[in-house]
């Protein structure tokens, strides 16, 4: 188990060398530099221009600069950002726990309904309820993300103002100092009278938006795995004992079904960051999605690199757990076979 | 223990808070997004502007709503020494914010702090220069540095300020963000702790609303500061709602849950004029959009080649079509709302025809071809210089000018444009200071060099000369009449044909009472409240 640990540790070496080296060159190839773009109509000198170019190193040549930017991200520091002067890291884990706070919430809504959605699909192979659930996951999947958003906001909360607009927490009723820096937690620990439920009132429609891609994926994932083991042997052995069919479907079928689920969750983190770039914006919520995006604006090259490096380790992360889940679960993996 | 001592503690703060919400007036401001800090000298974007200037004051200010600009922290000047030396009078009693970040004040405000914001920004070798990167751009922008001779306090509550020529706009910039008054005292007291890069970060001032807390990329919150020298705010407490999405903020400003918003969508602003709980208020944009002719190519070097340009484009179109309501025709550099205003310009007609023959008195024979660039960013003073472009481009056509339109990245195309390089070119202005000599050195002979600013290259002597005169002088009546005369002047050669200025939407709640839209786009809450 640990050279198979270490094998996998080891993989993650040359991703993340390559991920160095795809954001260092991707935000340069973008056209206008940190520099230039804060100028308006005034323009800029240029040897001030020089002067600031020269503080920032964006003098140097790309490899050099390059070659600084991985001497500094060996000594654990991500830098610090042009436009805020602050750290990149301490700017990224201040907005971190709003995202990962949307992001479980959503993916927790996307399992809940997911997983049942796609068992009574199979189970009702063919018939409207399949047809219905895999009709509605198809549209759930290809839906651009800011419409549905968007679309979300205009009828639930604006024309049956059901849900609040945007935000985290209503400004003027509530206000703590962040601790954890999760709003339902810091909202409980506050002692704030309706606090918690302001707060989880607030995450619905941005989970329920973040949420419905991976939810499409997944009920899709369970119905066809599903359909799978509903047709093994033991399925049917089950049935001939004279199981009752909760039993059948829920505790024979639906265990072994979840495996290639189990999978796909590990997957869905990188379409669960991604999409929080989008839903992070629409919904004025104070994550790393939105940050990332102004950082895109000004041309912020260190927090961009860092915050992109930090969201990558992460998702690395993630996919090695799950690769070692796998590799715990399966003996045929683990040795390598 | 410790954690149930603490936690009664936060419900019993909760508790006051709470009591205290019920009667509190509570303002909040839809803002499209984040600070960079809480420095304005060190910024160049209002949305950072706007999120600093509740806690600050400048020693000149601008008259809520308009361009004028009256005393702050300093009470009077005098000008001397045939306007090249200013001594300026400070105002007494004035108290910094205590409390905020641990800092108490041990004195009122007063010379110190005028000579901590001029030298932060102008000594490299101040303490505070390279504390959070150190970029005062618009110190720079704004000529400061080649303007002064020196800032020196003669007693605590006069400071002399000498300058290299005579700048009577210069009051107009004190007026501006960048010239934030900071306390020097709060500057040591972090040095002293080791935490200077606070200073830009938790900001301590002299201002109407005293910094309670920002929550990065969230909010803003602030309260009525109560020893304020111009007498407490109206509203109690001021919270920012950072809202990034124009749609998303409109839609909190009609549930209530702000009550002021930032920057509508031109496409809502129907629905806005129709809600009954809505006021959109508008009102002319301080700043021009304008097509430039760079004289010094061949045949644009000719006056009448330049006039029948500009007569052969259809403006009103280009109004109707690209500013959807949001655009005034422009018929001089500045904006109407300025003093200095030349309103018996007459503007170019759109007559094909007459441009035709201009072409012909030229002696140039058509078809000829030109270079039309245009921008490849939104700016407030066009929302779509493409689209203008492609109005132009097929006017020109029917006097037989072919137009060919081109564009680079923003900061090249900017570069390229102030050094020349155009033939015609699509561009524009904010102002920065509400003074007209903030649009009119826009035309002025040092900007016609490369990577100047005048991106016609047009230098004309009278014009420079008028415009040098009226830095000189302090009397209004005396300089509108030298802008007014520089108005016709540029007219008159077409230098470039000025387009538009942008109109300024800004919709607010009915509740909300005294909202005065600024010219300058700045968003002011000290003098508003609530119903």
């Amino acid at each position: 188990m640990l050279k198979y640990l270490l094998r996998r540790l080891a993989l993650t070496i040359p991703t993340f060398l390559a991920l160095t080296l795809v954001t260092f060159v991707a935000i340069r190839l973008v056209p206008g530099d940190p520099v230039e773009v804060r100028q308006g109509e005034h323009g800029i000198d240029p040897i001030r221009l020089a002067k600031l170019r020269h503080e920032l190193g964006l003098d140097q040549s790309i490899l050099h600069q390059y070659w600084d930017y991985l001497v500094q991200l060996a000594h654990g520091d991500f830098g610090t950002s042009i436009r805020t002067q602050t750290s990149v890291a301490s700017e990224f884990f201040t907005l971190f726990p709003a995202t990962l706070e949307l992001a479980l919430c959503a993916m927790l809504l996307a399992v809940i309904v997911g997983v049942p959605a796609g068992v009574f699909a199979a189970v009702k192979r063919g018939g409207p309820i399949d047809h219905g659930v895999m009709g509605i996951s198809v549209i759930g999947y290809s839906m651009p993300i800011f419409w549905w958003g968007l679309l979300l906001i205009m009828l639930v909360s604006e024309r049956w103002e059901l849900t609040p607009i945007s935000g985290r927490i209503d400004p003027i009723k509530y206000y703590f100092d962040p601790v954890t820096g999760f709003m339902l937690i810091d909202a409980w620990l506050s002692g704030q009278e309706g606090a918690v439920w302001d707060a989880a009132h607030h995450l619905i429609l941005p989970a329920i938006v973040l949420g419905t891609i991976p939810l499409a994926v997944i009920a899709r994932i369970t119905r066809s795995s599903m359909l799978e083991v509903l047709s093994e042997d033991y399925v049917r052995t089950a049935r001939a004992k004279g199981l009752s069919p909760f039993r059948v479907i829920g505790l024979h079928a639906l265990r072994n079904a979840l495996i290639p689920v189990v999978t796909s969750i590990g997957l869905q983190v990188g379409t669960l960051l991604a999409g929080a770039v989008l839903t992070e914006t629409i919904f004025s919520w104070p994550g790393v999605g939105k940050w990332l995006i102004e950082s895109i604006n000004q041309r912020d090259y260190p927090a961009l690199q860092g915050g992109i490096m930090l969201i990558s380790c992460l998702v690395i992360m993630v996919n090695l757990f799950v690769d070692v889940l796998y590799g715990a679960i399966n003996p045929r993996l683990r040795h390598g076979r | 223990m410790k954690s149930i001592v603490q936690t009664s503690v936060a419900a019993l703060f909760a508790a006051t808070l709470l009591v205290g919400a019920a009667e509190a007036k509570t303002l909040v401001y839809c803002s499209e997004g984040s600070p960079e800090n809480f420095t304005p000298a060190m910024n160049t974007t209002g949305t950072s502007f706007d999120a600093a200037r509740p806690v600050f004051d400048q020693l000149t200010e601008f008259v809520r709503g308009t361009t004028k600009v009256q005393p702050g922290l300093a009470e009077s000047w005098d000008v001397t020494d045939g306007g090249k030396t200013i001594t300026f009078h400070l105002r007494k009693g004035v108290k910094f914010h205590s409390g905020v970040n641990g800092f108490k004040p041990t004195r009122d405000f007063n010379a110190d702090d005028v000579l901590f914001t001029f030298n932060r920004q102008w000594k490299d070798d101040h303490p505070y220069h390279k504390i959070s990167g150190g970029k005062f751009d618009y110190f720079s922008d704004m000529d400061m540095p080649d303007s002064l001779v020196s800032v020196e306090k003669t007693d605590d509550y006069t400071v002399v300020m000498k300058l290299k020529a005579p700048n009577a706009p210069i009051l107009a910039n004190l007026a501006m963000d960048f010239m934030t008054v900071q306390s020097a005292e709060y500057a040591d007291y972090l040095m002293k702790i080791g935490k200077p890069e606070q200073f830009d970060q938790i900001p301590v001032g002299t201002g109407p609303f005293q910094f309670v807390a920002y929550q990065k990329d969230a909010v803003i919150r602030y309260k009525a500061f109560d020893a304020y020298w111009g007498g407490r705010a109206k509203i109690d407490d001021l919270v920012y709602a950072i809202t990034p999405d124009p749609t998303v903020r409109l839609a909190k400003l009609k549930r209530n849950e702000c009550q002021v918003m930032a920057y509508p969508r031109p496409a809502d602003l129907a629905e806005i004029k129709k809600d009954p709980n809505l006021n959109l208020m508008s009102q002319p944009g301080l700043n021009i959009a304008y097509w430039a002719f760079n004289v010094m190519k061949p045949p644009l070097d000719k006056k009448e080649v330049r006039q029948a340009l500009i007569m052969a484009v259809d403006k009103s179109a280009i109004i109707k079509e690209v500013y959807e309501g949001a655009g005034t025709p422009a018929k001089n550099l500045i904006p109407p709302i300025m003093w200095g205003y030349n309103d018996k310009v007459a503007d170019y007609v759109y007559d094909p025809a007459k441009a035709k023959e201009l072409l012909d008195k030229a002696g140039v024979k058509t078809p000829i071809d030109i270079d039309l660039w245009w921008m490849p960013v939104q700016r407030p003073y066009n929302p779509n210089a493409k689209r203008i472009g492609e109005l132009m481009q097929s006017d020109l056509a029917k006097i037989g000018v072919n137009a060919t339109l081109k564009s680079f990245e923003w900061g090249e195309y900017r570069k390229r444009l102030q050094n020349g390089e155009h033939m015609t070119g699509l561009f524009g202005w904010t102002g920065d200071n509400g003074d007209p000599d903030n649009f009119f050195f826009l035309l002025g002979c040092t900007g016609d060099k490369p990577a100047g600013n005048n991106i016609s290259k047009w230098c004309n002597a009278k014009f420079n000369d008028d415009m040098a005169k009226a830095r000189e002088l302090t009397d209004i009546a005396e300089r509108t009449k030298l802008y007014e005369e520089m108005q016709q002047i540029a007219h008159d050669d077409a230098p470039q044909m000025t387009i538009a200025h942008s109109v300024v939407f800004e919709p607010v709640r009915k509740e909300v009472v005294d909202w005065k839209i600024s010219p300058l786009g700045q968003h002011v809450f000290y003098g508003v409240d609530l119903k």
